[in-house]
């Protein structure tokens, strides 16, 4: 459509990232995903954080995210980038990726009362908000009453239940923690949550677990375990365990690397693939070129440059978009005189370029680190803008975590407007080609 | 009130007053040491880990280089397992011109210091990193020491020589009798800042070994002394990019010495004159000139991850004080307040360096001796304290007894090569109130992620220790002070290993609130890295965010408004206000 062999080329392989592939390949565009490495699903939780906590108090969580963010925060920050949106588009984009988890087998799902946020225990025993999460986890979630017990294995680093069943107690919840043998699980003493998701893959070790699992739980008790059940056949585990054991079990997100997370990905790239859509990791965009303006439309990116370990690559499509994460996600760089860039486009940034401006002395602040909230400000189609509010190029949008007027989280946005942005970031590329 | 009597009272857990204890246990006496928060907390602990030679002080200093050359030599045995020996070069760069080498190669003839110049090409051949445009270099005896390790060493040594330790204590007031001309110091009131007790210690011989603090001390016995507090702030690069210690052959200024010490490669440092020797600011220009400086020594390495930046203050004591704060000797002092200022039982110890600690309490206990009356001589320079047996450190002994006894799976801290059994030893034999009590053991979060993964793991673990171990409370309250082996996980392996060693008595498990632990080390370890965060390692602090807000959501944990006794002291605001340009 747009005369080159790709429509839109994706930019980043996060949530953003293969939200704005997966829409723009079902809006009938060839596209392609390009990243120099993987997003925050691999890191975090593997849930949809929608919005948790809000500036003016930070210490209760927000109750109807969908409502206050269309609502409340739309009044009083118009730039943040769900006011950008407006409801129709973030609940389309929401709908849309509950639809795809199902088509996936990875289904996700949200609180019983529609709208309202989950509740949720994590590896410390703390409760978090979140609007949607995977299956595995909603067995946890705390508006529910049945008691807990929450499982872990002796000698497993990344999985504590004595803590967490303490500090769910602490707020109220009934919950209790029982340590397991290791040898439960494995023989093998160097391990993380994703080798022991990729153990219970095996239906042998996993009636090993259910065998214990069924003597310790009492009658009516949730069980909590960490995110071990299964990677590749995930499904499979979650219904035995629940089948066998006769009572909801359910995993707690905990350290780095994400098994949910890992899980998502990797079925939801196999997706992509399938709608004809290649993701390739390994492949930094380090550099790119831009047309000067014509017929009235403004400068356009031209190509971009990627490295790989071969050698330096040109891509030329009709249409782009930049997903490569803030901070975080490396799609913005810092030195130490306090400059903060965007690292492909140089895009202008609302981030301040003072290391004076960048933190606040608290570590744990309901202000959050300035720096942290700076981005790329980007008008109501996610086209970035430069100080004077002109679009930059005609043919880049901008998605995720590199947004300007929002700390996804210390909000526990992150996921939230990475799906809705990249969404769309894809529907106004699709409109535009 | 709980009462102690006891001959020498010695203030201060840093190497000093360490030092003292252990002296004065071994002659005979009865020592108790109160230490405000952790050993090593001061000074000692924020030093770049530089053992001298005296190369620094040939030319300026020369009385201190002949202290120093004297107390390497006897460091490497009485304290081997703390020391590796680097070696070190005085390097001439392009910028040192003038006669200062030659000055230099006879100053180290006059004061001892053996110096032996070697050939650029040797020079490049050890240390491949080092600016190739150096003219000359010189070899000595530097090495480099962990402070930590060392100063709890001697602090069992003392403990094991009968003396009493007493950390989280803090000195409120000197307990001073008889009017004027006739006072005389007694002993001191002192709170113990974890279970908020107060009690009296009652001494003949009180001696103040706070360093840079030696003169709020002093002031308790209404007097004053000339202690500057001198500012001294240092970085940590994320690579070890030299293996020998390299100093500039040049008159000392600031920036001009890199120290390898364990995983990392420390640029020291700047000295700044400062009113207050708690709160220090590091100041942007500081960080950026430590960059620029190391840039001369190893080109290119300010473009490396800096994973840390921290301040120490030295305690440089002078007579008459006027000037700028480098020029103040280095030579320690040793006041005798009797004969000062008429007040008897009161003796002051500071100035000095880490590396002639062992001579300073030394030569403190030989005056103590002069009141108390003559007991059995000075034996430290000739003892050695536990743990010596292992040989001197080297860099990869973690993970050569990781892999030879498989411990993979054990590790908490895959930075620093930091296992579960190691974690859970240092908490059962030494006295922990934070988790950064612990860091200083077993160096646990002192990595790239600073934190980011062992936070989580070691709250969790020290946690487990509370609700599991059915304990014997241990009588004195502290637990019992066992750092041979603190930090080999090979003598660490297992927890039945350490079946006979006490659990976590249970006066001291109320202070291990998990959440505490977790929120306190935190925050201990944003003060740390705010000074230099950018590029990847703000990067890595993001990620940190994520895992402790996103993932973990610890800012909404119950027990928000428990604070421990170094809650507000992790608080004290290090972001970089300043300007990048040093002040003229």
């Amino acid at each position: 459509m747009s005369g080159h062999s790709i429509d839109l080329l994706v930019i980043g392989a996060g949530w953003s990232g293969l939200m704005a592939a997966y829409t723009a390949a079902n809006a009938g565009l060839k596209v392609q995903v390009i990243a120099k490495g993987l997003g925050s699903m691999h890191w975090a939780a593997g849930s949809i954080d929608l919005f948790g906590y809000a500036p003016d108090a930070p210490d209760t969580p927000i109750h109807r995210p969908l409502e206050y963010v269309t609502g409340k925060l739309a009044k009083e920050q118009p730039q943040h980038p769900y006011a950008l949106l407006g409801k129709d588009r973030l609940v389309a984009a929401l709908d849309s990726f509950v639809a795809l988890t199902h088509e996936l087998g990875l289904s996700y799902g949200g609180a019983a009362q529609p709208g309202e946020n989950l509740m949720l225990p994590t590896a410390v025993g703390a409760a978090r908000p979140t609007y949607l999460a995977p299956q595995a986890q909603l067995g946890g979630d705390l508006g529910r009453s049945e008691p807990m017990v929450i499982v872990g294995f002796e000698g497993l680093r990344d999985f504590y239940p004595q803590l967490i069943a303490e500090n769910l107690a602490k707020q109220g919840i009934q919950a209790r923690a029982v340590l397991l043998p290791f040898d439960v699980l494995t023989d093998r003493r160097d391990s993380n949550t994703v080798q022991q998701a990729h153990g219970m893959d095996d239906p042998a070790r996993r009636s090993r677990l259910i065998s214990e699992l069924k003597k310790l739980a009492k009658t009516g008790e949730r069980i909590g375990l960490p995110p071990i059940l299964g990677l590749d056949d995930h499904a499979a585990v979650l219904f035995d365990m629940q089948s066998q054991t006769g009572a909801t079990v359910f995993e707690i997100a905990t350290l780095p690397p994400s098994v949910p997370g890992m899980r998502l990905f990797k079925a939801w790239r196999n997706r992509l693939n399938k709608m004809g859509v290649r993701v390739d990791s390994n492949m930094e965009v380090v550099s790119a070129q831009s047309e000067p303006s014509s017929n009235g439309a403004g400068p356009s990116v031209h190509l971009v440059e990627s490295a790989t370990s071969a050698r330096p690559m040109k891509h030329r499509a009709g249409g782009y978009v930049l997903a490569t994460g803030g901070i975080m996600g490396g799609g913005f760089n810092s030195d130490h005189e306090g400059h903060v860039w965007e690292t492909i486009f140089d895009l202008p940034l609302t981030t301040p370029q003072a290391r004076s401006e960048w933190f606040n002395p608290v570590f744990i602040n309901p202000a959050g680190h300035p720096v942290f909230s700076g981005g790329v400000a980007v008008n109501e189609a996610m086209q970035p803008l430069d100080g004077d509010g002109e679009v930059v190029y005609s043919n880049l949008w901008v998605a995720g975590d590199l947004l300007a007027h929002d700390n996804p989280i210390l909000q526990r946005s992150l996921e939230g407007t990475a799906i809705a942005t990249g969404f769309a970031a894809a529907k106004a590329a699709a409109a535009a080609s | 009130m709980k009462r102690i009597d006891t001959e020498i009272l010695v203030i201060g857990g840093g190497a000093t007053g360490t030092g003292v204890a252990w002296d004065a246990a071994l002659r005979g006496y009865r020592v108790v040491l109160v230490e405000r928060r952790d050993l090593t907390h001061g000074t000692t602990g924020r030093y770049h880990g530089l053992l001298h030679s005296g190369g620094r002080y040939v030319v300026k200093d020369p009385v201190s280089a002949t202290e120093c050359i004297h107390e390497n030599r006897i460091l490497r045995k009485t304290h081997t397992h703390c020391i590796e020996d680097t070696g070190g070069f005085f390097v001439v760069t392009p910028e040192d011109e003038g006669d200062y080498p030659d000055k230099f190669v006879a100053g180290c003839a006059a004061t001892g210091v053996p110096c032996n110049e070697i050939s650029l090409k040797e020079a490049m051949r050890r240390e491949p990193l080092l600016n190739p445009r150096i003219s000359r270099v010189f070899e000595v005896p530097d090495g480099s020491a962990d402070s930590f390790l060392a100063t709890h060493a001697t602090a069992q040594a003392a403990r094991m020589a009968g003396a009493q330790l007493l950390n989280y204590h803090q000195v409120t007031g000197l307990i001073i009798e008889g009017g004027d001309g006739e006072k005389r110091v007694v002993g001191a009131h002192v709170r113990d800042v974890a279970r908020g007790e107060d009690l009296e210690i009652r001494a003949q011989m009180t001696i103040s070994a706070t360093g840079a603090w030696a003169n709020v001390v002093a002031h308790m016995a209404g007097i004053s002394i000339s202690v500057i507090p001198g500012k001294g702030t240092m970085v940590a690069m994320n690579h070890r990019v030299l293996n020998t210690v390299v100093n500039r052959c040049k008159m000392p200024a600031d920036g001009d010495i890199i120290v390898p010490v364990h995983t990392v490669a420390v640029i020291g440092t700047t000295d700044e004159r400062v009113a207050d020797p708690e709160n220090l600011r590091i100041e942007p220009w500081e960080v950026q000139l430590m960059l620029e400086e190391g840039e001369k020594l190893v080109p290119g390495i300010s473009r490396a991850r800096v994973v840390r930046a921290w301040a120490g203050v030295r305690p440089l004591y002078q007579e008459d004080y006027a000037g700028s704060s480098r020029d103040a000797t280095r030579k320690f002092a040793l006041l005798d307040h009797k004969e000062r200022h008429n007040i008897d039982g009161f003796i002051t110890i500071t100035g000095g360096k880490w590396t002639t600690f062992r001579l300073m309490a030394e030569k403190t206990v030989d005056m103590a001796t002069s009141y108390l009356g003559e007991r059995k001589p000075c034996i430290t320079a000739t003892s050695s304290v536990p743990g010596v047996d292992q040989g001197p450190y080297w860099l990869g002994h973690r993970l050569h007894e990781i892999e030879e006894k498989k411990l993979q799976g054990q590790l908490v801290c895959e930075c620093e090569l930091v296992t579960r059994s190691m974690l859970e030893n240092a908490v059962r034999q030494n006295p922990t109130i934070t988790l950064d009590d612990l860091r200083r053991d077993v160096r646990l979060g002192m990595g790239p992620c600073q934190g980011g993964w062992c936070t989580y793991r070691a709250v969790g673990i020290v946690h487990e220790m509370t609700v599991s171990e059915t304990g014997h409370p241990a009588e004195s309250g502290t637990a019992e002070w066992d750092v041979a082996y603190m930090q080999s996980p090979a003598r660490n392996v297992s927890s039945s290993a350490s079946a006979g060693a006490p659990a976590i008595p249970d006066d001291e498990r109320a202070l291990f609130n998990p959440n505490l632990l977790l929120r306190d080390f935190l925050q201990e370890r944003w003060k740390g890295v705010t000074p230099i965060l950018w590029g990847q390692q703000l990067k890595q602090e993001r990620l940190d965010e994520l895992i402790y807000l996103s993932v973990m959501n610890v800012d909404h944990l119950p027990d928000r408004d428990l604070s421990s006794p170094v809650t507000e002291f992790y608080r004290y605001d290090t972001t970089p206000n300043g300007n990048l340009e040093a002040p003229e």
